[in-house]
């Protein structure tokens, strides 16, 4: 692996804490720890692959409606006309329709794989963020206040990470739809946008607990450091100290635990669709998609493996990136 | 010690406490109108409606329905259904008026399928998983130990009800070499439940092998520099005995608390597994339930899976202080 490569920290050490470093215009002075670390991702091979398959997974959501306006279909079309009377579809792949249709409905695959890209990252990025920034506020806040606050925040920490999350978040769906007035009374895209709000509501609520008590712990041996002693001392306001002092030498855990966190709540997301708990009619997703195709494996293969393949792709380019990110920001190798 | 038990007993008696009262607001005070939610929108008639809003007492306040509740579980309570007095023993999670039972009552038939499930894949996780985890460790650095852990990298970070669902469609469904998942109970013959659960085993257990490998790798890699290793093999003790007698004792500590949580997540939350295979176990109860809006079930089997979880939480907390001291201190 190529982690740890001598040539990295040569910054570091060419200057003493103690003197006064002589900086020229031109030659880059010493790196800090966040440049060293995405330094050290440039040169992972498999992390500049997971990153190229990413970016390819965002371009494809983002540019989902101009992709299928080039293949010439939409997701919603019904073509009866290319199943059979038993649903079947009788064509594989044509100039329209290049991934074949659907059986039953006849819609086009191409088109529904595309835009079941989008609700993956929607969610995965839009829980990442929330409970990054939850996670992050509780745990600057616990470890800095001390005191009953920790207590009360440490305590809800606890109570958040012993409850079954799978669980919770099945149970979440029945009650906030009925909150809303019942699954009957509601429209079918009412009822999907308010299971989009709802899956990203459960995601980041068991997400915060984790981080938060990482940022906690790291916060309770920095505050007694002395540039933070000294930052009280001249008077700074406690929330310019929290977030000026103690946010930026929270980089690493906090880009780890994002980084973790995404590839966890794609799965999340997929699978609850998948159990019929997530994502919901009219909009396509992939973990609804694989649903509907185990009735229809044997007969149209590839209406399983398009979304399959897509999740298990995203996924595991997340996963491996997540941890090429954890070993760059790990200061224990960089040596 | 025995005040760092008090400590977490008290810690993990108020998570249960807060774990009841959420459930319950979640169910009861949340939705406008339980009744309706517990009575479905499909073939709810009048009367049963009020048959519900009558037993659950909604019409008083929420402090006196969350007593009742309560009480239920440890003293039992009655429900009226239809002119017939229904009785709910002792542990009492509510009355599903879907399908006339108690929530008990539908929750215990389940149990034994989910037990058996996260029973036999215990087994394989602590021997096959353990083993080849001890087995990197041994070698550590060498091309096997490189390959097999990219190799469990890789392979735990594909979803898991990926992995599950392609093993059941095409090795037991389209090409049948694995035998298809189906849960018959033990006592009616031993020989089909195996075969039913032979499947989900190997699928669940060989998947979350890979997880139980890093770890005991990871604890086994620093067990093996410690110098009472170094002891051990300059008294010229056999290289089998100094690592699984001296090393795997105390590098299996931290696999064992992971495992004891595991375990406890399993027995609640085995979902996609059960769904997958057709067992039905607690995680299809609460799949089915969904389907008919039978809330009292859902809430119960959320209630239990808590329970357990913290339960295990205290024991493994607890367990882990007897026999590493430093975390007491902590």
């Amino acid at each position: 692996m190529s982690i740890g490569s001598p040539d990295s920290t040569v910054g570091v050490e060419d200057h003493p804490a103690s003197a006064e470093p002589v900086r020229s215009a031109t030659v880059a002075h010493g790196k800090s720890p966040t440049r060293i670390a995405i330094d050290r991702l440039r040169k992972d091979k498999v992390a500049i692959v997971c990153v190229t398959v990413v970016v390819f997974f965002i371009l494809v959501a983002a540019l989902a409606p101009l992709l299928t306006k080039l293949e010439g279909s939409d997701i919603s079309t019904f073509n009866a006309d290319l199943v059979d009377e038993y649903g079947y579809p009788t064509i594989i792949a044509n100039a329209q329709h290049w991934f074949g249709v659907e059986p039953k409905t006849g819609r086009d695959n191409f088109a529904r794989w595309v835009y079941g890209a989008r609700p993956s990252l929607a969610v995965a990025f839009v829980a990442t963020l929330v409970g990054t920034i939850v996670g992050v506020v509780m745990g600057l806040l616990a470890g800095f206040l001390g005191g009953w606050v920790d207590r009360i925040i440490s305590w809800v920490i606890d109570f958040v990470l012993s409850l079954p999350y799978l669980l919770f978040a099945i149970a979440m769906v029945p009650i906030v739809e009925s909150l809303r007035g019942g699954s009957f009374n509601l429209s079918p895209s009412e009822q999907a946008s308010t299971r989009f709000l709802v899956l990203i509501f459960v995601l980041s609520f068991f997400g915060w607990a984790g981080l938060a008590r990482i940022i906690r712990g790291e916060v309770l041996s920095l505050r007694e450091r002395e540039f933070v002693l000294a930052a009280k001392a001249i008077g700074v306001p406690t929330h310019q100290v929290l977030f000026k002092e103690l946010l930026p030498n929270l980089v690493a855990p906090i880009v780890i635990s994002a980084s973790l966190s995404l590839p966890a709540y794609v799965t999340a997301e997929a699978g609850l669709s998948f159990l019929g708990v997530g994502l919901i009619e009219p909009i396509p997703s992939w973990g609804q998609t694989i649903a509907n195709a185990t009735n229809w494996f044997k007969a149209d293969p590839l209406y399983l493996w398009l979304p399959v393949l897509g999740i298990t792709v995203l996924v595991l380019a997340l996963a491996l990136l997540g941890d090429a990110v954890r070993d760059a920001f790990d200061p224990k190798t960089r040596r | 010690m025995l005040y760092f038990v008090a400590r977490r007993l008290f810690s993990a008696l108020s998570v249960v406490l807060a774990t009841l009262v959420v459930t319950f607001a979640l169910f009861f005070i949340a939705p406008t109108d339980p009744a309706a939610a517990i009575c479905g929108e499909r073939n709810c008639t009048q009367e049963r409606y009020n048959d519900i809003r009558e037993n659950l007492h909604l019409d008083r306040p929420k402090v006196q329905q969350f007593a009742e509740y309560t009480a239920g579980i440890f003293a039992g309570r009655t429900f009226e259904t239809s002119g017939v007095v229904q009785d709910c023993k002792a542990p009492c999670l509510g009355f599903s008026f879907k399908s006339n039972r108690p929530v008990t009552e539908m929750l215990a038939s389940r149990i034994p399928v989910t037990v058996s499930l996260v029973a036999g894949y215990s087994v394989l996780v602590l021997t096959i998983g353990v083993f080849v985890g001890s087995m990197a460790a041994k070698r550590r650095g060498t091309t096997a130990d490189r390959v097999l852990m990219s190799s469990t990298l890789v392979l735990s970070s594909i979803p898991y009800y990926i992995v599950a669902l392609m093993i059941s469609l095409y090795l037991t469904i389209l090409y049948p070499i694995l035998p298809r998942g189906g849960y018959t109970p033990l006592s009616e013959s031993p020989g089909k439940w195996f075969a039913g659960l032979l499947t989900p085993w190997l699928v669940l257990g060989i998947y979350s092998c890979t997880q139980y490998a890093r770890y005991s790798r990871g604890s086994m890699v620093e067990t093996l520099s410690e110098d009472y290793i170094r002891t051990a093999r300059a008294k010229g003790l056999s290289d089998r005995v100094v690592t699984y007698k001296h090393a795997l004792r105390s590098g299996l500590i931290p696999v064992v608390t992971i495992f004891g949580l595991d375990i406890a997540g399993s027995l609640g939350g085995a979902i996609f597994t059960e769904r997958i295979f057709d067992l039905p176990g607690l995680g299809n109860l609460v799949l089915s339930s969904l389907t008919t809006y039978d809330l009292p079930v859902i809430m119960g089997v959320v209630l239990v899976s808590s329970v357990i979880l913290v339960t295990m939480n205290f024991v493994v907390d607890v367990a882990y202080s007897v026999i590493d001291p430093r975390v007491r201190l902590s």
